[in-house]
C-alpha cells in the first residue's frame, strides 16, 4: 500500500527577476513500511521535498497525497492537526526545546496530542530507553550530545505514532560514528516496528542504510532504487 | 518582571499614602465635632430651628442600642448674640452632653487652654479661639449669651468661659459655643427635648446603618451622613482619587511596555522553536494563547513581588507614620495630621492588581499575533 503518492510536484521559488526551480515534475511513490533515503547534491530540492510530503509547505501544482488524505486541499489548521497525528519530524539540529528536559521534549507532542499526563511521561521515558537514553530523561539539550539531542528527537517522532517519520539531514551534525549509530537506529526501529522513514541525507553511511533511494538533480529524480 | 514589581510598590505605597491621608481626613471631620452620623427631625439640617425636636427619642435610642450603635450623643442647638468684654458677634449654641460627647466626637483634644466640660458645669462655656479673641475674652472670663426660649421668649444668660478652643478649623473656631446640654434645656425651657443624636461610627459600618435607620424611621426624622451634611471633602477625596487613577494609567502603559518588551525579547530568543513547535502540531493559536499565558505569569510573579514589598512598606508606615510636620502648618486645618499613616483601601488595592495583570495580557498581544503569523518553515531557519 502506497503512504505517499506524489505526482507532478512543482515548486519554485523568486529569486530575483527570474526564479529558482525547486522542484520540476516529480512524481513517485513510497509504501508503508519502507525505509527511503532522497540523497543528491546541495540545492538539488531535497528539503522542499520534504517539506512537501511533512504539510509544512505546498507545491505549485501536482497531486500529493500522504498517509491517504489529500495535503493540497487542507487549510492551515488543518495541516497543523495533520502533522500531530501523522508525521514525525526529525530536523539536522536544533531539534528540541532548550527549556524542557528529553522527557518533557517527547512528553511535549503527547500533550498536544491531549494525552493524559501520566501516560505522557510513561511514554516518554519508554521511548528514550527504545532510542537507548535510559536514565537520561531529566537532562536539558545542553546537557546532551548532538548525538544524544537527535536520538531524543528521534524517539519524540516515534512517540507520537506517526504515520510516516520524515528526517532532514539528521546525521549531517554528527561525526561520522555517531550518525552511523543513529542512521541504525533509525533502521532497527523500522525493522521492528514497520514504521515508514524518509530521510533527505547526502551521508553515504545514510545512503547505505537505504531500502530504497531516490537521487535527486536540479529539483528533479535522476534515478529511483529499491533495493530487494 | 522588576520593572512590574517596581511599578505595582509604588502604586501601592502612593495609594496607601493617599488613602491614609484621605482616611485620617474623613475620620477626623467625623471625630472632632460631625460625627459619621446625625438624625434630626425632617429639614432640620437645611433650617435649624430651636422648635424643631427630635421626637420618640427613648425609642430612637432603643432602636439604635438593637443595631449595636453605642457612640451616641444628644445635641441641642440654638442661635445666640453673644456680648463679651469688647464687641458682640453672632453664633451657634451647641449644647452636649459631657460625658457622652466624650464617646462620640474628640473636641477635647482641640482645647488650647482651659478645660473641657464636665458632668456639673453648668453656666460654662468653651469658645473657638476667633471668636474668644473677637469678643476679647480668654479663660475665667463671662459672657453673655442672648437668644429666644422655645416659646420665642427673650433669654439672656452669663457664662463663664471655661475652655477656648484652636482646631484650625473656621467653622469651630469661629462663631460657635458649646454648653452643658441640661443646663441649655432648662435655660430655654426645652424639657428633655433635643435637636438631633450624633453617631460615630466605623467606617464599614457607616452605610449599613444609614440604610437600615432610614428603613426603620418615618417621614419625621432625617438621617444624614457626614458627607450628606459636609459634601466638600467627600467630593475633594474623589477629586484626588480621580487624579490617582489618571497616574496608574499612566504607570500601567509603563509597565505593559516592560513586559511587552520582555516578552518580545524572549519571543524572538525562540523564534527557531517555535518553527519546531509548529512543525510537531502545535497549532497557531495554541502557540499564541502560550505567550499570553507567558505573559500574564511574568504580571503574576511581578505582582506578587511588588504587591509584597508594597503592603510591607504601607503596613510599616502605617505603624510609624511619615512625619511630615516641617512641610505642612497650613493644611492642618483641612484636618490632615501631620504624620500620615499609609493604609490602602482594599478595592484600590484591587483595581491595581487587576489593571496590572490586565496590562499584562494586553502587553503580550502583540508578540502573540507576530508568533501565531510564523511560517513554520522560515521560523526553523532562524538559529
Ligand atoms: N525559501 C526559499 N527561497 C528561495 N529559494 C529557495 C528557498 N528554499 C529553497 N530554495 C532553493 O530551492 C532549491 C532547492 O533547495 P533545497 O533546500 O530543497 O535543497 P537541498 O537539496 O535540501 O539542499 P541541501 O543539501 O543544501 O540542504 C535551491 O536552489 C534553493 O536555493
Ligand atoms: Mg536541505
Amino acid at each position: 500500500m502506497a503512504i505517499i503518492h506524489a505526482h507532478r510536484l512543482r515548486k519554485t521559488y523568486p529569486s530575483g527577476s527570474t526564479h529558482v526551480v525547486a522542484l520540476d515534475d516529480v512524481s513517485f511513490d513510497v509504501q508503508q513500511g519502507d525505509f527511503v533515503v532522497i540523497a543528491g547534491r546541495s540545492g538539488s530540492g531535497k528539503t522542499t521535498l520534504l517539506n512537501m510530503l511533512g504539510a509544512l509547505d505546498r507545491p505549485d501544482s501536482g497531486t500529493l497525497k500522504v498517509a491517504g488524505q489529500d495535503l493540497l486541499s487542507m487549510g492551515e489548521a488543518e495541516r497543523a492537526n495533520f502533522r500531530l497525528w501523522h508525521i514525525g519530524f526529525v530536523f539536522q539540529a536544533y531539534n528540541l526545546i532548550r527549556v524542557l528536559t528529553a522527557r518533557e521534549n517527547v512528553a511535549y507532542v503527547l500533550q498536544l496530542q491531549g494525552k493524559p499526563s501520566r501516560e505522557r511521561l510513561k511514554a516518554a521515558d519508554a521511548w528514550l530507553a527504545e532510542v537507548g537514553l535510559e536514565g537520561m530523561g531529566d537532562r536539558r539539550p545542553d546537557q546532551m550530545s548532538g548525538g544524544q539531542q537527535q536520538r531524543v528527537a528521534v524517539a519524540r517522532a516515534l512517540a507520537m505514532s506517526p504515520s510516516l517519520v520524515l528526517a532532514d539531514e539528521p546525521t549531517a551534525n554528527l561525526d561520522t560514528h555517531t550518525g552511523g549509530e543513529l542512521i541504525r537506529l533509525m533502521r532497527r526501529i523500522n525493522e521492528k516496528n514497520g514504521t515508514t522513514f524518509v530521510i533527505a541525507s547526502h551521508d553515504p553511511a545514510v545512503i547505505d542504510a537505504a531500502h530504497t533511494l531516490i537521487v535527486m538533480q536540479d529539483g528533479r529524480i535522476e534515478q529511483s532504487v529499491c533495493r530487494d | 518582571m522588576s520593572a512590574v514589581a517596581m511599578g505595582v510598590i509604588s502604586l501601592i505605597f502612593l495609594w496607601g499614602f493617599n488613602d491614609g491621608v484621605h482616611n485620617t481626613m474623613m475620620r477626623n471631620l467625623q471625630e472632632v465635632i460631625v460625627g459619621s452620623i446625625q438624625i434630626h427631625a425632617k429639614g432640620f439640617f437645611r433650617k435649624p430651628s430651636l422648635q424643631d425636636t427630635l421626637e420618640d427619642v427613648p425609642s430612637l435610642l432603643e432602636l439604635l442600642d438593637r443595631m449595636h450603635v453605642q457612640r451616641v450623643a444628644p445635641r441641642l442647638r440654638a442661635f445666640a448674640l453673644a456680648a463679651g468684654r469688647e464687641t458682640s458677634e453672632g453664633l451657634v449654641v451647641l449644647g452636649v452632653d459631657p460625658r457622652l460627647e466624650r464617646t462620640v466626637t474628640r473636641l477635647q483634644e482641640k482645647l488650647d487652654r482651659g478645660r473641657y466640660l464636665e458632668e456639673m458645669d453648668r453656666a460654662s462655656c468653651i469658645l473657638g479661639q476667633t471668636t474668644a479673641r473677637n469678643l476679647g475674652v480668654d479663660v475665667g472670663d463671662e459672657i453673655v449669651l442672648l437668644t429666644e426660649d422655645r416659646y420665642h421668649v427673650l433669654a439672656a444668660e452669663k457664662f463663664r468661659v471655661i475652655g477656648i478652643i484652636a482646631s484650625g478649623e473656621m467653622g469651630i473656631d469661629r462663631g460657635l459655643a458649646i454648653i452643658p446640654i441640661r443646663f441649655m434645656q432648662a435655660w430655654l425651657d426645652m424639657g428633655q427635648q433635643i435637636s438631633g443624636l450624633v453617631l460615630q461610627l466605623p467606617p464599614e459600618r457607616l452605610e449599613a446603618v444609614t440604610a437600615a435607620l432610614r428603613q426603620h424611621l418615618d417621614q419625621r426624622f432625617e438621617v444624614l451622613r457626614w458627607y450628606d451634611m459636609y459634601p466638600m471633602m467627600k467630593q475633594w477625596v474623589e477629586l484626588e482619587n480621580g487624579f490617582y487613577y489618571i497616574f496608574l494609567s499612566i504607570v500601567l502603559v509603563i509597565v505593559a511596555a516592560g513586559i511587552a518588551n520582555t516578552v518580545l525579547m524572549s519571543m524572538l530568543d525562540r523564534i527557531h522553536e517555535f518553527g519546531v513547535m509548529m512543525a510537531l502540531g502545535c497549532s497557531r493559536l495554541r502557540l499564541a494563547g502560550m505567550i499570553v499565558l507567558e505573559s500574564v505569569l511574568l504580571g503574576v510573579a511581578g505582582m506578587a513581588a511588588g504587591c509584597l514589598a508594597g503592603l510591607a512598606l504601607v503596613s510599616w508606615f502605617g505603624r510609624h507614620g511619615i512625619d511630615l510636620s516641617a512641610q505642612m502648618d497650613t493644611v492642618s486645618r483641612f484636618y490632615v495630621d501631620p504624620v500620615v499613616h499609609t493604609q490602602i483601601d482594599t478595592d484600590h488595592l484591587l483595581v491595581t492588581l487587576g489593571a496590572v495583570l490586565l496590562a499584562a495580557a494586553l502587553a503580550a498581544i502583540w508578540p502573540a499575533v507576530r508568533v501565531a503569523r510564523l511560517q513554520p518553515v522560515e521560523a526553523m531557519r532562524h538559529v
